[in-house]
């Protein structure tokens, strides 16, 4: 039917009916082979069933704080687990571990549909075993193929440092969050992941590398032998040295009582953070064992914030401080003589305008020069000059010193604050709802729509302190290596100005901070501001350095509704002072590696 | 039917349906045993008899075919596959992969049926009788074919069947006549790489190598040049390997080459599948019985390892039952292409049978450790609704073919 006909070839038939021949021998040969020569061996093998791989775990690392006091370790618990494919009946089986170990039947079927991730894989069911419980259920082994309890490490905070803000803490990974994780680390639903804090930022340097071991087990899961060979050995996790002064810490802590505020200490020559209050906190007690639901949601729900990290995700008004990003624009450009005399009689009326703007001294600072506005905290003084420049001249200074940028703190949920310009006045009033001169006016007592987290504030008193050169950048983990921020170009002369007003702030008659002035010989430079805020009274500032044993330290204290700058803050910053140069030798000497 | 080609219209059909036969019954018997709830619809062994009897239909349909329709439209036939095999991709992937195409009731693979499709287009292409098979150079454009086939199937990715669609091409070449010193060159590159693994073998082959190019006749020119691309043919391999392959690929490549290596991984499924072999003896466990099978520490029994099933219910005596039912598979479908009336039908026939061929001897040689794990079914026997299909589209298209 087609045109050619079947030329095949006897010769290949016959070749490939060989090639046939030989293959399905060689198969069946070794069939017999295995079947009936090594039969014996794979029957007693079959017997006993199988191999069965098995993670390992070691310690996650400790974190430790500057003089090597630990802060957090880990404590062994048991946990058990259940391999779904060895069940023999689930509801039976689950019930007899709910007698056992009194865990209501539903809680434990819950935890087992959120941490499930399929048939060969373990499942956490229990965690927290008891002695008795876990002899109750090597006594009823036969009937609980499928169970297995294992040692698991769960963290203990100690009490040196009972901040959760900073350390942030673990969460059991479930099947929801599996996925966002890192595949390479080959975590398991069950298994804990740093969630916040400095346990998040670490996670890769602090959790341990997984091992794996090999363990011949029977049909009932019984462990036959170990096998050696092939076991990989798991490693525990680095520990964590953190910048963190554990008794600087807690002391600026107790200085704040009750009230809602933070305390941020750094080393300006290393960025070191040696203190990092955000009050209020919360009890790491709330992440040992199970906590339940109610209990987070008063959490939650408190309205003073306490889960929140004010110290890079509060947003407060500056305040006073803001007057030198007018002084550093006006001198910088030239725009201002230092020396000139400005009159204060208690309130500035704009030209052209019928509205008075009230200096906080009502009657008046009488004649004022850059110094003594610094120094009093005269707000006549910059409504005057702030007119001498412009909205994006001025905002342009204010982001040189970091605002509206993060400061690259070492800790997850950073917020960069608004630095409000040209652009978000437009979109925020409409074209003619506001004015830069009035806006300008706002804006250099750091009030109106600027926003900013105290550690953006630390990192604009390092900027100064270290007079805008090589300023380090701000860091938690002690053996990351020293970074700075870019420079912040400004004449000397104009540095200079600055700092005279900043050290008769503290130091001089009639200035604002006097009441963190030191008795020793450190010179404290510093700046209080009061911001008005639409949350109750004002924010008490004191924004400050000084240099001890040929070192700087900065310090930020903020008292949330506290009040006066001068009054709440700068006290509580003098007696910080204090502590740390009584305390020098743990603080500013070098310190455990 | 049967009874027609059972009384003489064609012996060797009727003996191929017969055996045929066999193998599924044997298939449904072990595919009963090992299903949790046998008779329920959704059990392995209720689909595969679902799978069965809608191929079945299929089979018909297709048999009826004329040699000369399938000889006229080959071309369309093997554009149609290939565009098909395209599918896949604008689909969400299935386990990672863009093999299947979800038909709702069963997924299909058009990788499947690409192997079919080169087959033909292959098989037209030899059998046109103004060919020179004497030439080497006409196994340029069959072995072209063929790349570009499993080029598209590597992408899905999908190594097994890309290394199933070369399968054929060899037989096919030799049953066309083309001289046996331009064969052994096609096998040649593929020692020289297996060589590549150890310094000494790869000498020790070069050498012989040598003597072969010094036999056989042609330029020596010619001999030089081809004798040297298969030096750095193994020289380049290791790049190759490393930088072509997926890791999953290498990993099934090496756990075969060791496989004591990862007690967990696929050689944890070959180990297993050793074991149940071993113990199941000469007559086996019993129908049931098998205690590596029912307690599921055998993985993908159903499917892949269907054998080792096999083996420990049944023992050796079962599994030589299958292996002579195999054997004898295959012998008709050889002998139906000796047969056969036309070349183009005798070629598509022994391409058709390469192809169970490799499938038979891939999936039993893995379950008893000789080759890597590779997702390859076993025909007839094995449980899955893509490559039953294929089988009895093979069935029918030797049916076919060999009624004229």
């Amino acid at each position: 039917m087609l045109k050619i006909d079947n030329k095949a070839d006897i010769f290949h038939y016959r070749t490939l009916l060989f090639v046939l021949f030989v293959s399905i021998c060689t198969l069946l040969s070794r069939y017999f082979f295995l079947q009936i020569i090594e039969h014996e061996r794979y029957f007693s093998k079959s017997q006993v069933n199988s191999v069965k791989a098995q993670a390992t775990y070691a310690p996650r690392g400790l974190i430790l704080d500057r003089n090597g006091e630990v802060l957090v370790e880990n404590y062994p618990t048991y946990i058990l687990t259940v391999t779904p494919y060895q069940l023999d009946s689930k509801e039976e089986q689950f019930s007899i571990i709910s007698d056992i170990t009194n865990i209501p039947l539903e809680n434990i079927n819950q935890r087992y549909e959120k941490f499930y991730q399929g048939r060969f894989l373990p499942t956490v069911i229990a965690k927290n075993l008891t002695f008795s419980e876990i002899s109750q259920i090597e006594e009823r082994r036969l009937e609980l193929s499928g169970f297995q309890y294992k040692r698991f490490d769960e963290r203990f905070y100690r009490d040196a440092l009972d901040d959760a803000h900073i350390l942030g803490y673990l969460r059991e990974i479930d099947r929801e969050s599996l996925s966002s994780l890192d595949k390479s680390k080959f975590y398991r639903a069950g298994e804990l992941v740093g969630w916040q804090g400095l346990e998040k930022q670490y996670e890769n340097e602090l959790r341990y590398s997984k091992g794996i071991e090999y363990i011949e087990v029977d049909t009932y899961g019984r462990e036959i032998s170990r096998i050696n060979d092939n076991s990989v050995p798991a490693f525990p996790g680095n520990d964590l040295f953190i910048t963190i002064d554990a008794r600087l810490q807690e002391y600026s802590k107790s200085l704040l009582n009750d009230q809602k505020g933070v305390i941020l200490v750094s080393n300006v020559d290393t960025g070191e953070i040696l203190s990092m209050v955000s009050n209020p906190s919360y009890s790491m007690d709330i992440y040992r064992g199970e906590t339940n639901e109610n209990e987070w949601k008063n959490l939650l729900n408190d309205a003073s914030k306490p889960i929140i990290n004010r110290t890079i995700s509060g947003l407060y008004p500056p305040g006073s401080s803001f007057k030198l990003i007018t002084a550093f624009n006006l001198i910088e450009n030239g725009l201002l003589d230092p020396e000139d005399n400005l009159m204060c009689d208690g309130s500035y009326t704009p030209p052209g305008s019928s509205r008075t703007f009230k200096c906080w001294k009502e009657d008046g600072h009488g004649l004022v020069d850059l110094n003594k506005a610094i120094a009093q905290s005269c707000n006549v003084y910059f409504y005057e000059t702030v007119q001498l420049t412009n909205l994006k001249d001025w905002t342009e200074t204010a982001k040189i010193f970091g605002f509206n940028e993060e400061t690259e703190i070492d800790l997850p949920n950073e917020l960069i604050g608004q630095i409000p310009d040209k652009e978000f006045f437009i979109k925020t009033y409409g074209r003619w709802g506001w004015s830069e001169r009035g806006m300008l006016l706002n804006l250099t007592l750091g009030q109106g729509d600027i926003l900013v987290t105290p550690l953006q504030t630390l990192r604009y008193i390092n900027h100064i302190a270290s007079k805008g050169k090589k300023t380090a950048k701000l860091k938690l983990n002690l053996n990351k290596e020293v970074d700075f921020y870019h420079d912040v170009e400004l004449s000397n002369q104009t540095w200079d100005r600055v700092f005279n007003g900043l050290f008769d702030v503290v130091n001089s008659d009639g200035g604002s901070g006097w009441r963190a002035r030191q008795n020793s010989d450190i010179k404290l430079f510093g700046k209080t501001s009061t911001a008005e805020n639409p949350h109750g009274d004002p924010h008490a500032w004191f924004n400050g350095f000084f240099e001890l044993n040929n070192q700087k330290f900065s310090i930020v204290v903020l008292v949330e509704n506290g009040g006066g700058g001068g009054a709440i803050a700068s006290p509580i910053a003098g007696k910080i002072v204090s502590f740390i140069a009584k305390n020098s030798v743990e603080i500013v000497s070098k310190v455990v590696q | 039917m049967f009874n027609n080609y059972l009384n003489g219209s064609n012996e060797y059909l009727g003996r191929l349906y017969l055996i045929v036969s066999s193998l599924l019954s044997f298939g449904l018997v072990t595919l009963y045993s090992i299903s949790n709830d046998p008779l329920s619809l959704n059990s392995t062994f209720s689909r595969q008899i679902i799978f069965i009897i809608f191929s079945f239909f299929v089979f018909l349909v297709i048999q009826r075919m004329n040699v000369k329709t399938i000889h006229d439209n080959s071309t369309l036939i093997y554009l149609g596959s290939f565009f098909l095999c395209f599918i896949p991709f604008f689909l969400p992937p299935v386990e990672n992969t863009f093999r299947w195409i979800d038909l709702g009731f069963f997924y299909i693979q058009p990788g499947e049926y690409l192997k079919c499709a080169t087959i033909i287009v292959i098989a037209k292409y030899l059998s046109n009788h103004q060919l020179e098979v004497k030439e080497s150079y006409i196994i340029i454009i069959p072995l072209a074919i063929a790349i570009l086939s499993a080029f598209l199937v590597l992408n899905q990715p999908d190594l097994g069947t890309a290394v199933i669609i070369f399968a054929p091409v060899l037989p096919m070449l030799l049953w066309a006549g083309v001289n046996t010193f331009t064969i052994f060159l096609l096998i040649a590159p593929l020692l020289t790489v297996l060589a590549a693994s150890n310094f000494m073998i790869f000498n020790i082959w070069a050498v012989i190598m040598f003597i072969i190019f010094m036999i056989f006749q042609g330029s020596l020119l010619k001999r030089i040049v081809l004798y040297f691309a298969n030096i750095f043919t193994g020289l380049l391999f290791p790049f190759f390997w490393n930088d072509f392959l997926n890791g999953y690929q290498r990993q099934r490549f090496l756990d075969f080459l060791n496989p004591d290596l990862d007690p967990m991984g696929s050689s944890y499924h070959i180990i297993q599948s050793i074991t149940a072999i071993g113990s199941g003896g000469l007559f086996g466990k019993g129908w049931g019985q098998g205690s590596q099978t029912q307690l599921k520490f055998l993985p993908v029994q159903e499917s892949d390892f269907i054998l080792s099933v096999i083996a420990e219910e049944f023992g050796f005596f079962g599994i030589s039952i299958i292996m002579i039912l195999f054997f004898m598979l295959i012998k008709t479908l050889l002998d139906l292409a000796f047969k056969a009336t036309d070349y183009f039908s005798s070629l598509v026939i022994i391409g058709l049978t390469s192809i169970m061929f490799s499938h038979i001897f891939v999936n039993s040689a893995m379950t008893i450790g000789l080759m890597p794990v590779k997702g390859l079914p076993t025909p007839f026997v094995s449980a899955g609704g893509s490559f039953m299909l294929l089988c009895f589209i093979i069935l029918s298209l030797v049916s076919s073919l060999s009624k004229n």
